[in-house]
């Protein structure tokens, strides 16, 4: 019988492959954790990036892998994204290597993010404990932007360690600002703290919370959630308007490795941003 | 869809004509088990067949596969391209055609993986009628019988074949390469004979209503527990498993460390690492949630996104576990509250 050819085909529209984007600045914000600001090479691509705060990218350094990493910066800055950085493993640990002016790639904006546009016209209320401010800056941000369009606004950002505190220049600024409430606690303070010592819960005690009109979201350690909701929920806020944000291994970020599975639904394509309604119809979840 | 009929004795004619243009893959003899291989004599070709070890799913979704060569230095990608022949898949059973579009609403939807696209839209199925073996239980799923996803299905009908028809190149092929005729009511009559004996030869009548609310009633049932202190977590359940499409990426670089390939490779969620993220986290550390896992994706993640459960009933994985955990024991303990 005759054998066909063997033919190589080129790979069109492909999900996976990453787009190249340079480095064009990184801040030292902890000894752990860098920001990376990072702009697409091709115009058509920087152009096609348009994403919602609570989304993630791939980050995609060839030789050594892919790590899923959300977007800390606003959709309202144009051109530039922003990736706060752990050096926790090997994608991450290569990235910490890399210096301004060095290329990587980057897939996405994957998944779905905080409802932006629901939460106009309403109070909120953010939570982070830990690297969990990284997603929540972006909304941070994006809020400040559009700052008329929202009632009060306040955060809570719970640390282990005033060292540990991301994004510690801006938040000490922000102090002073009379439009966003913003309350620092650590776990273990050391001489210099002044702020609030003690888990970011037992902030709820000073607040005041209508809970007619908040949205509240949160990020942070899998550990945090739970009670971080129950203080939302002695508050009396609705479950379809606690936002929570999950850490999964998105791997491919489009619905099909498998790895970011959190009971019946993907975290990549469901997620990462659940309310809390689904999140408790979402076995594995908290 | 339109109808032939095919006397068996000139089926060779049809294989023979394909391979003109095609890789004929089908079931063949390896020792005492089948395999899917590519086949050069229509003589190997053993449509008696009961099974294969491995399913179908590797001509689309190799077990690895290189996605795209890279230059480090720049993170640039040099190439991006497929092997791909086009092919036939001769003799395929009606479980295996339905475990292909299972497989389609996960790389043919949303954003489609270019790489299976691309080699689904290059093979033709054919597909073949079987009778079930004790490990079967495609009846509880309703996947023992295909109306779409192959190009020709032949029905045995004793000296014939009950060939349906069902694309443009499935007819002409026909046509072209096997003298075959019209049906007849009588041929139309040997095809339901066939087919309810097909559905008589089932003996287990295993329960599978209602599992969405009994993997979520049962979630914390210690049923999960006896079950994952039988998994040995090699993950051959999923390697054999024809919708099972887990995968996971990485990068080998060549000697000079300067170029490389990012491959992707077969997964499986009974890995102990397959859940696990930063810091030392892993969602599923246990066998007994990776078990639990695997059922409760498979009838209620997979049935929420597409209204199928993602099984066919092959039996191909009870086959292949060592620790005996099949479908047909799982939905029974679920069923029951007891681990059989």
């Amino acid at each position: 019988m005759a054998t066909s050819e063997t033919h190589k085909v080129p790979v069109i529209a492909n999900p996976y492959r990453p787009s190249p984007a340079r480095i064009t600045s990184i801040i030292d914000l902890t000894p752990q954790e860098k920001l990376f600001e990072l702009r697409l090479i091709d115009d058509s691509a920087r152009d096609a990036f348009d994403f919602q705060s609570g989304q993630f990218v791939e980050l995609s350094i060839f030789g050594v892998g892919e790590a899923p990493i959300s977007i800390s910066s606003a959709p309202s800055k144009q051109g530039f994204i922003e990736l706060c950085i752990r050096d926790s493993g090997d994608v991450t640990g290569a990235m910490h290597k890399k210096r301004c002016g060095d290329i990587v790639g980057l897939r996405g904006p994957f998944g779905r993010g905080f409802p932006f546009r629901e939460m106009k016209g309403h109070d909120i209320l953010l939570v982070a404990g830990g690297l969990g401010i990284a997603p929540l800056k972006s909304l941070i941000n994006h809020i400040h932007d559009d700052r008329h369009e929202f009632g009060n606004v306040t955060i809570l950002y719970g640390s282990r360690t005033p060292s540990e505190v991301l994004f510690r220049e801006q938040f000490d600024m922000w102090k002073h600002r009379e439009d966003f409430d913003l309350v620092l606690t650590v776990d273990q303070p050391d001489e210099t703290w002044t702020g609030e010592t003690g888990l970011v819960t037992k902030l709820f005690d000073k607040i005041h919370v209508d809970p007619k009109s908040t949205y509240g979201a949160i990020c942070g350690p899998p550990v945090m959630y739970k009670y971080v909701i129950a203080e939302m929920r002695k508050k009396a806020m609705d479950v379809d308007r606690i936002y929570v944000s999950f850490e999964r291994r998105m791997k491919c970020g489009i619905g099909k490795c498998g790895h970011c599975g959190v009971g019946h639904q993907y975290a990549c394509i469901d997620g990462p941003v659940f309310n809390y309604w689904e999140a408790m119809n979402l076995q594995e979840a908290i | 869809m339109f109808f032939r009929v095919i006397p068996k004795h000139v089926l060779p004619d049809l294989v023979r004509g394909l391979a003109e243009q095609h890789e004929v893959v089908g079931p063949v003899a390896k020792g005492d088990v089948f395999v899917y291989a590519p086949v050069s004599d229509a003589a190997d070709l053993r449509l008696d067949y009961d099974t294969t070890v491995l399913p179908a799913k590797r001509w689309f979704f190799p077990e690895s596969e290189d996605l795209m060569r890279f230059r480090v230095s720049d993170n640039a990608v040099m190439e991006e391209s497929l092997d791909t022949v086009p092919r036939v898949l001769f003799g395929l059973h009606p479980c295996d055609v339905n475990s292909l579009l299972l497989m389609d609403n996960v790389f043919l939807g949303d954003a489609p993986d270019p790489y299976y696209k691309a080699r689904r839209d290059n093979t033709l199925i054919v597909g073949v009628s079987c009778m079930p073996n004790e490990h079967c239980f495609c009846d509880a799923w309703g996947t023992g019988e295909t109306h779409w996803g192959f190009d020709i299905f032949l029905t045995d009908i004793g000296d014939d074949y009950y060939a349906s028809i069902r694309s443009v190149m499935g007819a002409d092929l026909v046509d072209r390469y096997v003298a075959c005729r019209m049906i007849t009511d009588e041929d139309t009559a040997a095809f339901q004979r066939r087919a309810a004996e097909f559905k008589g030869a089932f003996s287990n009548d295993l329960d599978t209503s209602q599992l969405p609310v009994l993997l979520d009633a049962k979630f914390d049932s210690d049923i999960w527990d006896r079950l994952g202190e039988k998994c040995l977590g090699c993950g051959a359940c999923s390697m054999v498993c024809p919708t099972c499409y887990c995968f996971d990426v990485h990068d080998e670089l060549d000697a000079d460390q300067l170029h490389g390939v990012r491959v992707r490779t077969w997964d499986s969620c009974q890995f102990k690492q397959f859940a696990a993220v930063a810091h030392g986290q892993n969602f599923r550390d246990t066998r007994a949630s990776r078990v639990k896992y695997r059922y409760y994706h498979k009838q209620w993640g997979y049935l929420s996104k597409f209204e199928r459960v993602l099984c066919v009933g092959c039996g191909r994985c009870t086959r292949a576990c060592k620790a005996q955990i099949s479908p047909p024991r799982v939905v029974r303990a679920l069923q029951t509250g007891v681990v059989d």
